[in-house]
Formats: C-alpha cells, sequence, structure tokens
C-alpha cells in the first residue's frame, strides 16, 4: 500500500505513475479533502484501489510520498515513528538536511527515508548515475533546472534566488549569492537556450553525497532579469498552477581511457511530471521490496537500484536525450 | 544647468547603445553543431 501526502501537481502526477499498475492501492491525503477526492474520483477508471483518506489512514501506509509543499522534516519523523517508509519531494536545502538527520529514526523503526526524490534533485542523481557508467572516473557535475512544478515549487524557485547558493569546489563548501554566475545552458528542444544562475538548490549536497569521488558539484536555475530584480521581494503576482515546459540538464566530466571527457544529458518536460514519476518509482520500489535497507538515500547513491528505477521512469514517459556532438 | 545637460546627453547617448545593442544584437538560435539523441531504457 502506497501513500500519497498532497494531492497537488506532483501528488497528481505522483498517483497516475502509480496507478499503471493497477493492483497496488493508493491512498491519497490532502489537506483540501475535496482536492484528495477529486483525484481519487479522476483515477478511479484506471485503479480502482485508489481513494482519499484522513491522515491517520495514511499511517496504514507502507511507503508514503511527501508531495506537498516542504518543510517535510516534521511529517516525514512522524511517519518514520509509526514504522512507514518515505519519499520526500523536498526541494529546500535546509529542509533535506534536516531530512537526512533523521537517517538514524529510519533505521531504528526499520524504515527507508529517500530524500529529494523530485526532478532536480531526483531525476539529476539518477542521471549522473546514469552517465557514469561510460566513464571510468567522474569529478565534476554541473547541473541546471529550468521551469517550476506546481505554486509551492514556483515560490522556492523564487526564493532560491534571493538566498546563498552552495556547491563544492575542489575539497570545500562554497557559498556565493543566488543569482549571481550566469551561463547559458542549452536544453533539449522544444526548451532550447536559458540563462542560468547560481540558486540556493540541494542538488549540490545531495550529489555530492551519492557520488564523495566528485571534487567540483554547483546547481544552476534558470531566470530571466524580472525573476533577478524581484527575487528579494515577496511574489507579487501569484504562481501559475502548473509551471509549462521545463528541462533538466546535467553536466558530467571525467576521464575516460585516460582522456579528459565531458557528457550533456538533458529531460524537456514538465517539472511536476518529472518529479511524480521519479518519486512514484522510488515508492513502488520500496513497496515491492526493491529498496530493503533501512536509513536515509539520495537518489543515485549506489545503495539503491538506480537502473531500474531510471527505467521505470523512462518508462513513465519522461524522455531524457544525451547530446551528441557533430 | 550646464551639467544637468551634459547628463542628459550622456543618458540619451547611453540609452540609445543600449536599445541599438538590445534590438540589434544577435540572439540565441538553434544548435549548430551537434544534437540530442533520445536515451533508452538501459535494460
Amino acid at each position: 500500500m502506497i501513500g500519497i501526502f498532497g494531492a497537488g501537481v506532483v501528488g497528481s502526477r505522483v498517483a497516475e505513475t502509480l496507478s499503471f499498475d493497477s493492483i497496488r492501492s493508493v491512498l491519497v491525503f490532502d489537506s483540501s479533502q475535496v482536492v484528495a477526492q477529486r483525484l481519487a474520483r479522476r483515477l478511479l477508471q484506471t485503479n480502482s484501489s485508489i481513494r482519499a483518506v484522513n491522515l491517520g489512514e495514511l499511517q496504514n501506509a507502507k511507503v508514503v510520498v511527501l508531495a506537498g509543499p516542504s518543510p517535510h522534516a516534521q511529517i516525514a519523523r512522524e511517519f518514520l515513528e509509526k514504522n512507514v517508509s518515505v519519499v520526500s519531494t523536498s526541494d529546500d536545502i535546509a529542509d533535506c538536511l534536516n531530512l537526512l538527520t533523521l537517517s538514524e529514526l529510519a533505521v531504528k523503526n526499520n524504515a527507508t527515508l529517500i530524500v529529494g526524490a523530485a526532478s532536480s534533485p531526483g531525476m539529476s542523481g539518477l542521471l549522473v548515475r546514469n552517465m557514469s557508467k561510460s566513464f571510468d572516473n567522474i569529478d565534476e557535475v554541473h547541473v541546471a533546472l529550468h521551469g517550476t512544478g506546481g505554486p509551492a515549487c514556483a515560490r522556492q524557485h523564487h526564493r532560491a534566488l534571493s538566498g546563498q547558493s552552495i556547491g563544492w569546489h575542489d575539497g570545500e563548501w562554497l557559498r556565493r549569492p543566488a543569482g549571481s554566475g550566469r551561463e547559458l545552458c542549452w536544453f533539449p528542444e522544444p526548451v532550447g537556450a536559458y540563462d542560468c544562475y547560481r540558486g540556493e538548490l540541494p542538488d549540490p549536497l545531495l550529489i555530492k553525497r551519492a557520488f564523495p569521488e566528485l571534487s567540483r558539484v554547483s546547481a544552476r536555475v534558470s531566470a530571466t532579469r524580472r525573476d533577478r530584480v524581484f527575487s528579494r521581494m515577496p511574489m507579487l503576482i501569484p504562481p501559475q498552477a502548473e509551471g509549462g515546459m521545463g528541462g533538466l540538464r546535467v553536466e558530467v566530466r571525467g576521464t575516460r581511457n585516460g582522456e579528459r571527457i565531458v557528457d550533456v544529458v538533458g529531460v524537456a518536460e514538465r517539472v511536476g511530471q518529472v518529479a511524480g514519476a521519479v518519486s512514484g518509482c522510488m515508492a513502488q520500489a520500496i513497496s515491492v521490496g526493491e529498496i530493503s535497507r533501512t536509513g536515509a538515500f539520495v537518489a543515485g547513491e549506489i545503495a539503491l537500484p538506480n537502473e531500474t528505477i531510471f527505467g521505470r521512469v523512462l518508462a513513465c514517459g519522461v524522455q531524457a536525450h544525451s547530446f551528441v556532438r557533430a | 544647468m550646464k551639467f544637468i545637460r551634459r547628463a542628459l546627453l550622456a543618458l540619451s547617448v547611453a540609452s540609445a547603445v543600449a536599445g541599438v545593442l538590445r534590438f540589434k544584437g544577435k540572439g540565441v538560435g538553434a544548435i549548430k553543431q551537434g544534437g540530442w539523441r533520445k536515451i533508452t531504457d538501459p535494460k
């Protein structure tokens, strides 16, 4: 039994991903019961065992996907204490750090906690693990993200441009003002090229945890001039219900046969769709026992069946593209 | 008065140059070398 906490853009995509397997029972909870019931009713034709539940019933699930706005740490703690495994889609640095501290609690309660199972972080870690197979060793990873999922994701994107970015650089964590370090990044079509800037993103933190051998990790987010100017002010215009076509670009540098190699892989898809597919596939892997180890993990970590999860994410319709030089 | 006139002249010249660069500058087009290839299931 898999539970979904939050029936917004990402929660809906998680439910859709899990509904492909009609045998699995899916429980949906949202602070607005009407929203959860509407989602359950919409997917009832593809999965007859999906239903809207209250928070108490959600604790009967084997694994719960936290698909609501961050912070997730307190909710995750409550589920872990009830021996329920948790998949978090949080993309907030402080929240991800707090979630990682729950590793011991997860082990004690024989549960698994996946931190940052979304698009970036999440899909980025899976892509790096998949790309690393074609290298002898990797030493640099640079991630760029374009677009947002639901309104909570848009607010997080807004905050990410006004804080402090972190990046791993030759053995130390570098802090730089978010919104600096412009770089033109090419995403797969139809997204194309966007100026990307350093952002307060948890990607470097989680990717470095999954790949301790890396000497440089950075994360950037696309932004317009208006985004950067108004990032230090509250969001004056309410965000849209869902962002448009998004993109994820992962650049990996390393060596192969003694030569310096740079590989670029990208995804062009709605950010909420990618996040839903990744977190849904992670929950599925825990539910069927493919992830049986207890403790806190991040996408791409060697202890996880990354290849199986990545294959499932692609089967959900998320298309990854590799850049090929002429 | 002379200073204000000079400042206004400098401002208008700067905005004219910025405008020319903004609207006549080369935009980013499509990738001219290489392209994207779909990744299939690793299995």
